[in-house]
């Protein structure tokens, strides 16, 4: 996954839910220096009775923002999403020449 | 090979309980002969042969395998704790486990030191460790569902927790019932295991490693080291997603609230005592409230009868 254009990850999620299990592949696929190099990343655990669907909030370097519901997508899906627009922002970078 | 003890003949002469039918009595040879077992489970029928060494039950699959230790020493672990802790753990750089492992150790020593003489010192045997997802899996599948009978005739060693038995009895598919802790076994996780219930020790592992309103870190001026930024960046990327304390399952409140309890487990005991003492007390009280509200309404009634008669 390409994480190098992402300044800003939310994810909210309730962990005895098996849906919120792209959430937290999610969060295990950011690098180990995300923090270090500027990534804000936040999580919030929902209690074991809640029913809200787990969400993953996203903002990009040029300030695009992305929310999606972690509930139906796995997270091959949600990689997919997040990569499209990453891409197109990788090919910018390497148009305009760094 | 065959042993390099010689052995005679006569001195592997298998001994029948029951002496009654010398017909049984069978010969081992040096060809079949490992150690002189003793004989367990003799019938009078029939001696059977150990065909394995004692030592090195069959088990499920392949015993000498690093996959086949580590789930014995999480069954051993599930089994022998009764605080378990479930952390998901991202990426964390290992100069970062190693800074939270020594703020982890130093704040469970200064428990120790306070609680010196009341309870046992149990900061040594606290670790953080990261675990195999899959194999703690199916370890706590064997641990919860799978309970060692009395032996067959087969012998005691078809029930140990890595046979092919226990993994028929705990296999999934074939039973109903669901530990709480499944949807929580995905993803790269780690574990804080306790070998008692010590809502002290708790309270300080969770205070380190997630700090919370409840349970707030050390400030700066008080360990400066805490704050450093290999504490800091490791803190951020543990995320403590519940807890399995005596076979039941907690989630992030109920894990905060068992770490709050006041005085440990001698204070919860000491609340229970006083609250059973209340309520046989308040009982009482109840019960005669009738009988003396009317003795206070007649005995002032009395006494304001006997004041008009004096006055």
């Amino acid at each position: 996954m390409i994480t190098r254009f992402l300044t800003d990850v939310r994810v909210k999620f309730n962990p005895f839910n098996r849906t919120s299990k792209s959430a937290r592949l999610f969060l295990s696929l950011l690098p180990p220096n995300a923090r270090a190099d500027g990534m804000k990343i936040e999580s919030q655990m929902l209690p074991r009775v809640s029913k809200e669907p787990a969400t993953l909030g996203v903002k990009f370097k040029d300030g695009k923002e992305m929310s999606l519901e972690l509930d139906k997508m796995r997270i091959t899906e949600v990689i997919e999403q997040v990569d499209r627009h990453s891409r197109g922002l990788a090919r910018k970078e390497e148009l305009s020449g760094n | 090979m065959p042993p390099r003890i010689r052995l005679r003949p006569r001195a592997l002469h298998l001994r029948v309980s029951a002496p009654h039918s010398p017909l049984t009595h069978t010969y081992a040879s040096l060809a079949t002969a490992t150690t002189p077992a003793p004989a367990i489970h003799t019938s009078p029928e029939s001696v059977s042969i150990r065909r394995y060494p004692p030592t090195q039950p069959p088990s499920h699959k392949p015993p000498e395998t690093r996959k086949s230790q580590l789930h014995r020493q999480y069954q051993s672990l599930l089994r022998s704790s009764p605080l378990i802790l479930l952390f998901q753990h991202n990426n964390i750089l290992a100069v970062e486990w190693m800074s939270l492992r020594r703020e982890l150790a130093a704040a469970l020593q200064k428990v120790d030191a306070e609680l010196a003489g009341s309870q046992e010192p149990i900061a040594d045997e606290i670790k953080l460790q990261v675990i195999q997802t899959g194999i703690f899996a199916s370890a706590l599948d064997i641990v919860e569902y799978y309970d060692p009978v009395k032996p067959t005739l087969e012998g005691e060693d078809m029930v140990h927790g890595l046979s092919s038995r226990a993994y028929e009895i705990a296999q999934k598919r074939k039973r109903k019932l669901k530990s709480g802790l499944e949807p929580l076994l995905s993803g790269p996780l780690a574990v804080v295991a306790f070998p008692t219930v010590s809502p002290q020790h708790l309270k300080a592992v969770l205070s380190t490693i997630s700090p919370s309103k409840e349970f707030p870190a050390p400030k700066r001026k008080a360990n400066p080291e805490y704050h450093s930024l290999e504490v800091q960046g490791g803190l951020a990327k543990l995320m403590l997603l519940g807890a399995r304390v005596e076979g039941k399952v907690f989630d992030y409140e109920g894990t905060k609230w068992i770490g709050g309890i006041e005085g440990g487990l001698g204070g919860l005991r000491a609340q229970l005592v006083a609250m059973l003492q209340g309520v046989g007390a308040s009982l009482t009280g109840a019960l005669e409230g009738a009988s003396r509200s009317l003795y206070m309404t007649v005995e002032s009634r009395r006494m304001d009868m006997e004041e008009k008669e004096k006055g």
